[in-house]
């Protein structure tokens, strides 16, 4: 066979960079992190009809398929102007439930465990998820894999196919699901809601009855105090797919609570010349730089804010969980960064017990799956909760439902700041004159990046496994002192 | 992800809507036509992850079609590799979830029935951060020598290296 020898050129190491500047006495004045942005989406979908989009989004993301489908099919409902059947709208629900389940798992087993049951300074090797199985042990390993299956096999029967999903339609879906398939769904979902009960004990087990683990997430440098966003029902209880977007300061009041489709009103982007991507704020507070506090225009869209911007879950397991979330980091809000990992599974088992609420109702097999459509179509908004934040679509089109212009706020997008923020916090704390940058403090930085759950769109799919960090650090003239590469 | 039951698998990673990032899908679409043998099947995904563990254990070998950047690469170059040899390509590795290898580990450590022989197929490419359902002018240039390279070495391991039958 020939030998190559290739050097591999990722996405993050061509164009995304921390850069950390350093002052004359080594300590951390200012962190910078850019990753790359998809160019030309709107020229993509520019001439096509609004009800294939749901299906052509699923490509966008290899990692949340299913999040663009639920927001562009939410935005094609609205640009014909119907609402979707109330069994359309379980089915919908239902799916979801399983995407967020099946996210969920991955997330704390794969990336956030490693951290907490192997240890945040634990040796390269040995910090993945084979480290958590080495842990825990292999059975819950198999455990793993089996209830991300049968989330997978959920979404799959619901919506066509677990990643190029065909299910929604303008008011509605393309498939019911029958009374056999009902049982079996439930079934599974209750299996669902013990998984996250025990993901859960392990957390307590693990990481909170850790007092240095505890220490890390109360004291260490990871809190960022900003303001709090996140979709709520009629009662103010998170809802992953539908609601509306409520928006609570550093210290829990309400802010602003608008229908997603008035997002233009209260979020706007900045655009800075060091980053690729744009940096959403709080339109009305405007932006005031990349500060923390009362009168910053910073928000977060991520599970701890979700939770934060509500007054509770909808579901029994889940609120107790959300109530002793609150009580042992000293009440809401909680602006604490790796508490999302604690927040993200009480979201877990929110998202198990709203799967088996929706398919303990015997309506979801009624055959009336899509509204009829009557009006002309011209444009319209699909917001839901994405794992990783909200997730708003945006479609105008002619008379004809042909798309004429197309704007899309990611999840990650809403955190760009917050995530920038997290790194500088992480890195002042951590990297001071005399400390040796190992990779256990590389690590220890990456963790404030990590616990947002990021998804930089198709661009983290070239990241060999782990985030092939390369920090730089420069004086304040912004000549490269050192550089610490990890790949 | 449908479940096959062939011995080989010929999977294609990448985007389709992202430029050249899909090439190595749209090679599947049309190597599957060229070759035909019942221990053969073809499917794609656009990421790794925890669910490859499963996805594979029917699988005996597995051929990873896939895009790469190198440094000064010269768009259309095929690399072939096997895991202990190579880097990364675009899609064999999953920030989100866990790395391709990590994943056939694990599959290992609880006892799941992973492929024993990996291969990888490498396309150098010029863009993949730009949504579009064509390649780029260099490579489309270039496309129908790489899918007689690409073709050439999937039968050199299918004939020579598996020894199958048929061809």
């Amino acid at each position: 066979m020939k030998q190559y020898t290739i050097d591999p050129v990722t996405r993050l190491e061509g164009h995304g960079k921390i850069e950390i500047f350093c002052n004359d006495d080594g300590d951390v004045e200012n962190v910078y992190f850019q990753v790359p942005e998809l160019r030309g989406f709107e020229k993509f979908v520019e001439g096509r009809p609004i009800e294939e989009v749901s299906q052509i989004v699923t490509k966008i993301c290899g990692v949340c398929p299913g999040c663009h489908h639920m927001a562009a099919g939410k935005a094609a409902d609205m640009v014909f102007g119907v609402e979707p059947t109330p069994t359309a709208r379980m089915i919908r629900e239902l799916f979801y439930s399983a995407h967020f389940v099946h996210s969920h798992i991955a997330h704390f087993y794969a990336l956030g465990a490693p951290d907490f049951v192997v240890g945040p300074t634990a040796p390269k090797a040995e910090r993945n998820v084979l480290g958590v199985i080495a842990k825990v042990g292999a059975e819950i390993g198999t455990e793993v894999l089996k209830q991300r299956r049968i989330a997978q096999e959920i979404q799959a029967l619901l919506g066509g196919h677990q990643t190029h999903v065909v299910m929604n339609v303008p008011g509605g879906v393309r498939k019911g699901l029958t009374e056999e398939q009902r049982k079996d769904v439930l079934a599974k979902a209750k299996g669902f809601v013990e998984f996250g009960k025990f993901s859960m004990k392990i957390f307590n087990d693990v990481v909170l009855a850790n007092k240095d683990y505890v220490d890390i997430i109360v004291n260490g440098p990871y809190s960022l105090k900003i303001h709090s966003m996140g979709l709520v029902d009629a009662n103010n209880k998170v809802n992953f797919y539908d609601g509306k977007v409520r928006v609570v300061d550093t210290l829990g009041k309400e802010l602003h609570k608008y229908a997603p489709a008035d997002y233009r009103e209260y979020i706007a982007e900045r655009v800075e010349p060091w980053s690729y991507l744009k940096f959403p704020y709080l339109k009305k507070v405007g932006w005031k730089g990349f500060v923390e506090g009362q009168d910053s225009g910073v928000y977060q869209a991520t599970p701890l804010s979700r939770l934060n911007a509500s007054d509770g879950m909808a579901t029994p397991i889940a609120q107790e969980e959300y109530e002793r979330m609150y009580s042992v980091l000293g009440g809401k809000p909680v602006h604490a960064t790796l508490a999302m990992h604690w927040a993200r599974l009480v979201e877990l088992i929110y998202a198990a017990e709203r799967a088996v609420e929706l398919a303990s109702i015997p309506e979801i097999t009624s055959p009336d799956l899509r509204a009829k459509i009557e009006k002309v179509p011209t444009e319209g908004v699909g917001t839901v909760e994405a794992q990783r934040g909200t997730l708003t679509h945006h479609y105008w089109t002619d008379e004809r439902g042909l798309i004429t212009k197309a704007n899309l706020i990611v999840g990650t997008t809403n955190n760009n700041a917050p995530i920038c923020m997290s790194l500088k916090k992480a890195a002042q704390g951590l990297i001071k004159k005399g400390v040796t940058v190992d990779d256990g403090i590389l690590n220890m930085v990456e963790m404030a990046f990590r616990a947002y759950d990021p998804c930089f769109s198709c661009a983290t799919h070239s990241l060999p496994g782990q985030m092939p960090m390369v920090i730089n650090f420069r004086d304040m003239e912004g000549n490269i002192q050192r550089q610490v590469k990890r790949d | 992800m449908q479940q096959q039951t062939g011995k080989v698998l010929i999977l294609g990673m990448g985007n389709e809507i992202l430029t050249d990032d899909g090439i190595g899908i749209k090679l599947t679409y049309e190597l599957e036509k060229q070759i035909i043998h019942p221990d053969v099947s073809f499917d794609s995904l656009s990421i790794g992850g925890l669910e490859i563990i499963e996805f594979l254990s029917p699988y005996d070998t597995v051929i990873i079609l896939d895009a790469i950047k190198t440094l000064n690469g010269v768009p259309g170059s095929v690399y072939r590799f096997v895991p202990d040899d190579f880097k990364s390509t675009l899609h064999i590795d999953n920030l989100h979830d866990i790395s391709f290898l990590n994943a056939l580990k694990v599959g290992e450590k609880l006892g799941i029935k992973t492929p024993s022989n990996i291969q990888i197929i490498a396309i150098e490419i010029v863009e993949d951060l730009e949504f579009g359902d064509e390649f780029t002018p260099q490579i489309q240039e270039r496309w129908e020598d790489i899918k007689t390279e690409v073709k050439k070495i999937i039968l050199t391991i299918l004939k020579d290296e598996l020894k199958l039958s048929y061809f």
